[in-house]
């Protein structure tokens, strides 16, 4: 419960070694060739940037990369976008059967890919949109959105009605309220559940995997799935790559973590 | 005289079904027509394909041919062709498959029927092992383009150092391995290497141990398991190769290259493969460089010599290419005679022309396409079903399981059974 | 406009778009799973219960409900203790809070198949500093049936574990300061102080957490699709690795769905059931 410098030390330290794994594979995609197989010291003789020179300039990531950065803000967008004008429907406004639509909501989140992916690969063949950003876009969003919807709402049910009368007050419309007295205060919340949307996007697999088929669509994931190796497994292009592709999520671990947590937690303790 | 709106919309009617008509028959005017030709890529010293690819744009001027090449994963050309030849329109016009796809694909409707544009004569030239899983319903589907077969590579070196021939039965091949090992004291020389890992290779492996005891997976009317007893000598002895030592434990991961490098670096006395690994041991810095020798498969007590896998790739033509007569001169471009002999010389293939393996030119060049000749005829194409890889990927885990030994083979041949008939009520119309 | 009608026009591009890929699919693949389908060869046909039929006699299903029981458990106990733990020991922390929070959260925003990848190497019987660190012995970790399992609920509970910390760490900081030092005048400390303080606390979240790993862990898919693909010879082929080698190796769209439709009615059920349970612990509490 109360700590020293060396207790706080040392729980760092157990952190890092937590994260090795991690660590080592940074360490592999700088790692040559001639030191991966087999494995006889720890730390490599010396440093190499040729693995992420053949992940940039000879493999298809840098177009993965490209694919999931606008198939994860497109995704992103919509959700949020969607779910917050709904979330405060759900939150301030009479809708008949809102408690239902919520507990459907919820009940949505735990929905298995698995299940949905069948029908919607063949309404994605029947569509014509096998092989296209938008496929995976709406697959996205829709999968994001109820746990967007749900957090939101939890979120502008905390924002004290008292503001919004105040605003009515003042001759203010429900939009209008909605826009210059909730949306300011529930920003962060929205922030936070974009950064679960945008972190889903980003790592999903099933749904990217199922429905491209070649670079033009193909996401960080399934590249990586699918690293060519035509002998061997490059084991440090591998490594190259999957950090490239660990970019974003690392960003947002560090730079927004405060978001991130908060959102984590809200999905977690509301009931 | 019909109202005025009525006569607009018959001139407009009239005018879109010409506008349509036209569309569909527009001579190829400016700019040359250009062919994309999908293909994996070409193993061997050299690629002879680009060379092949601007000698046909020489013979036809105006015309371009872009070469794609494929994923190397055999499973991941197939799942490329397969969402895009179902996406309706496939940006490519000549495709190479693997022979085990080209019934499949006929049966989707996804390939030209080439029957009526390929003499019977052009036909006839080819192994008949590589002609029948082209045909269906009596009609051609595809061109081979390259033949494959199944070989017992072995050390001639070693054999010949313990007075040993090739052996004829698995039993002889489990008793020289041991002879050579007791005889040359080295822990890293392993026995027997082969494909067991769970991929199509595996399935190959265990379609060839089946044959070998004189038993097939499917009979006649597509019944799996005809013989389940000696369909379960030939799994329980393939698992008795690692329980015994005779294989090493790791096969049950391998593949082809995985099994051919040891080879080629000299750490094994047998190995099963594919044609194209002699080549790679042949080359000048190879360390079993004049020391490899092949032979038929063995068999086991109900089967017989030489029951090996044939393979290898077909041509074909994609349905709703636009420039079919174009599209199917390629193909037969690229399977003919001349074509042929270039790839063999240039990379590690085989011809699918039994011809190409008399000609003199090629055998100065590789002395063991004679050998190769009745081995390619011995052997045995499989299944030839357009659900054959559903069948194969249904079995492939059971035949797995016995394997790593997790399962009895008797156990594996039931359950594989029974899923192999819940399959096929679905394919049954 | 009136309130309700407001309410509908905001609520109805959000309900569309779920309606549409995500109600009427989940309605639309109970309807497949009573077919016969193999698009690739037009094949349509009613089956009626013949799918479910055949699961019921399947090895390879309950193998694979077997496989998915064992992760499902196994995962879950051991990251709730683990996760617990990890929040314990980081409760003090008063210095370098941020990164040690990040550190703590790298594992679990990796995309998936980025671990996979990770932990294949690691398992690597040869380049992998798993094998490396137990003094160079060549065993192979995803190769061996008996060991492939315990390889892959391993590399899982380190990538959620972070989650369960996580929460079982915002709960611990909410308990009051005064509490433990009430306890500590009228003598009780250290693990009475835990069991008559802590615990009562933390064991709501923790049942929040179970809820949210099991019904994940149900789910998975990503992790042992990418590293072991559900070998070797089925030792870890998970009912969802199952089903999607039924729907895009095999091609049987009608019986890939039924094995669908059994993961789903399986989620569903916990959910409720973890639901309910929660319920009626908040009741009593």
């Amino acid at each position: 419960m109360r700590g020293g410098r060396l207790r706080d030390g040392l729980v760092l330290a157990a952190l890092l070694l937590y994260a090795l794994p991690f660590f080592w594979q940074v360490l592999t995609s700088v790692r040559p060739d001639t030191e991966l197989l087999p494995l006889s010291h720890l730390l490599p003789s010396r440093l190499t940037a040729v693995h992420y020179d053949v992940v940039l300039r000879q493999s298809l990531m840098p177009r993965a990369l490209l694919n999931s950065l606008g198939v994860a803000l497109a995704s992103t967008g919509l959700a949020v976008g969607l779910g917050a004008l709904a979330a405060y429907a759900l939150a301030r406004l009479p809708v008949p059967g809102r408690g239902l639509i919520l507990l459907g909501m919820i009940a949505a989140t735990a929905f298995p890919q698995i299940a949905t992916v069948s029908p919607l690969y063949l309404l994605v063949r029947a569509l014509g949109l096998r092989d296209t950003w938008l496929a995976l876009i709406l697959a996205n969003a829709s999968f994001a959105l109820p746990l967007v919807i749900w957090l939101l709402a939890g979120f502008i049910r905390e924002i004290p009605r008292a503001l919004e009368e105040a605003a009515a007050v003042d001759g203010a419309g429900r939009l209008a309220a909605l826009r210059f007295v909730v949306a300011p205060l529930v920003a962060p919340g929205m922030a936070s559940a974009a950064l679960l949307a945008f972190l889903f996007s980003w790592n999903e697999f099933l749904f990217a995997y199922s429905f491209t088929a070649t670079e033009a669509s193909r996401t960080v994931p399934v590249a990586l799935a699918l690293f060519p190796g035509v002998f061997e497994v490059p084991w440090g292009d591998i490594a190259a790559a999957s950090l490239l592709a660990s970019l974003p999520p690392i960003l947002i671990v560090v730079g927004f973590q405060r978001y991130l947590v908060r959102g984590l937690l809200a999905g977690a303790v509301r009931e | 005289m019909a109202p005025r709106p009525a006569r607009a919309a018959a001139a407009l009617a009239v005018l879109l079904v010409l506008l349509a008509g036209g569309c569909h028959e527009r001579p190829p005017a400016d700019g040359p027509i250009t062919l994309v030709f999908k293909h994996a890529k070409i193993l061997g010293p050299a690629d002879p394909v680009p060379g092949l690819l601007r000698r046909f744009e020489a013979e036809h001027p105006g015309v371009r041919v872009q070469s794609e090449a494929l994923t190397w994963s055999s499973d991941e050309q197939h799942q490329f062709y397969v969402i895009n030849l179902e996406g309706g329109s496939p940006p490519f016009d000549v495709m190479m498959l693997d022979v085990i796809w080209v019934p499949e694909f006929a049966r989707a409707g996804w390939i030209l029927d080439l029957t009526a544009r390929v003499p019977a004569a052009e036909r006839d030239a080819h192994f008949a092992s590589a002609i029948e899983p082209a045909v269906q319903d009596g009609r051609l589907w595809a061109l081979p383009w390259f033949m494959n077969v199944g070989l017992l590579y072995y050390r001639r070196d070693l054999l010949a150092k313990y007075g040993l021939a090739p052996p004829e039965t698995y039993e002889e091949l489990v008793r020289q391995v041991r002879v050579v090992q007791a005889g040359e004291r080295d822990r890293r020389l392993d026995g027997y290497l082969w494909q067991g890992k769970q991929y199509e290779g595996g399935m190959v492996n265990v379609l060839e141990a089946l044959w070998a005891n004189g038993t097939r997976l499917l009979d006649e009317q597509g019944r799996p398991f005809p013989e389940p007893e000696r369909a379960r000598e030939a799994l329980a002895f393939m698992r008795s190769l690692i329980e015994r030592g005779v294989s090493p434990a790791w096969v049950t991961a391998a593949d082809e290259e995985l099994t051919r490098r040891p080879f080629g670096d000299g750490r094994a006395i047998f190995l099963r493969g594919w044609p194209y690994a002699l080549d790679l041991f042949e080359l000048p810095d190879s360390r079993v460089r004049g020391r490899v020798g092949v032979a038929p498969m063995p068999r086991l007590p109900h089967g017989r010599v030489g029951a090996a896998s044939t393979g290898g790739a077909h041509l074909a033509v994609s349905a709703r290419t636009r420039h079919a007569a174009l599209a199917v001169e390629l193909v037969r471009f690229l399977t003919g005679a001349a074509a042929q002999r270039a790839m063999t010389e240039g990379a590690a293939l085989r011809p699918s022309r039994p011809a190409l393996y008399r000609d003199a030119g090629l055998i100065a060049r590789d002395p063991t396409l004679p050998a190769l000749l009745p081995l390619i005829l011995a052997g045995h194409p499989r299944p030839i079903t357009p659900y054959y890889l559903m069948l194969s990927t249904t079995l492939q885990p059971e035949f797995s399981a016995v394997l790593v030994g997790r399962k009895s083979p008797a156990r594996a041949i039931r359950d594989g059974t029974a899923q192999v008939l819940h399959l096929q009520e679905a394919l049954t119309r | 406009m009136s309130d309700r009608r407001l309410g509908w026009l905001l609520l109805a591009p959000a309900l569309a778009l779920l309606g549409g890929l995500t109600v009427y699919p989940a309605l639309w693949v109970i309807w497949l799973s009573l077919h016969y389908r193999v698009p690739v060869f037009s094949i349509s046909r009613w089956a009626g219960l013949a799918h479910y039929a055949f699961l019921v006699v399947d090895t390879r299903f309950w193998n694979a409900a077997g496989v998915t029981a064992l992760f499902t458990v196994a995962s879950v106990a051991l990251e709730c203790g683990l996760g617990l733990s990890m929040a314990l020991g980081l409760w003090g922390q008063r210095r370098a809070r941020r990164a040690a929070v990040a550190l703590l959260l790298l594992a679990w925003a990796l995309p998936s198949v980025v671990t996979a990848k990770m932990f294949e190497w690691l398992y690597h019987p040869a380049g992998g500093l798993v094998n490396f660190l137990l003094g160079g012995r060549p065993i192979n970790w995803l190769g061996d049936p008996l060991l492939a399992l315990p390889a892959l609920i391993a590399a899982d509970v380190w990538r959620t574990t972070p989650f369960v910390a996580l929460l079982c760490y915002a709960r611990l900081l909410t308990i009051p300061g005064e509490l433990y030092e009430a306890a500590e005048v009228d003598g009780a400390a250290g693990v009475q102080a835990f069991a008559r303080i802590t615990w009562p606390l933390v064991r709501s979240i923790l049942l929040v957490a179970l809820l949210f790993r099991t019904l994940d862990a149900l789910r998975a898919f990503d992790l042992m699709f990418v590293l072991t693909g559900g070998g070797p010879a089925g030792s870890t082929e998970t009912l969802t690795v199952y089903a999607y080698r039924a729907l895009f190796q095999t091609l049987q769209v009608g019986f890939g769905s039924a094995i669908g439709v059994v993961v789903f009615a399986l989620v569903m059920v916990v959910a409720v059931g973890y639901l309910r349970m929660i319920h009626r612990q908040e009741a009593g509490a």
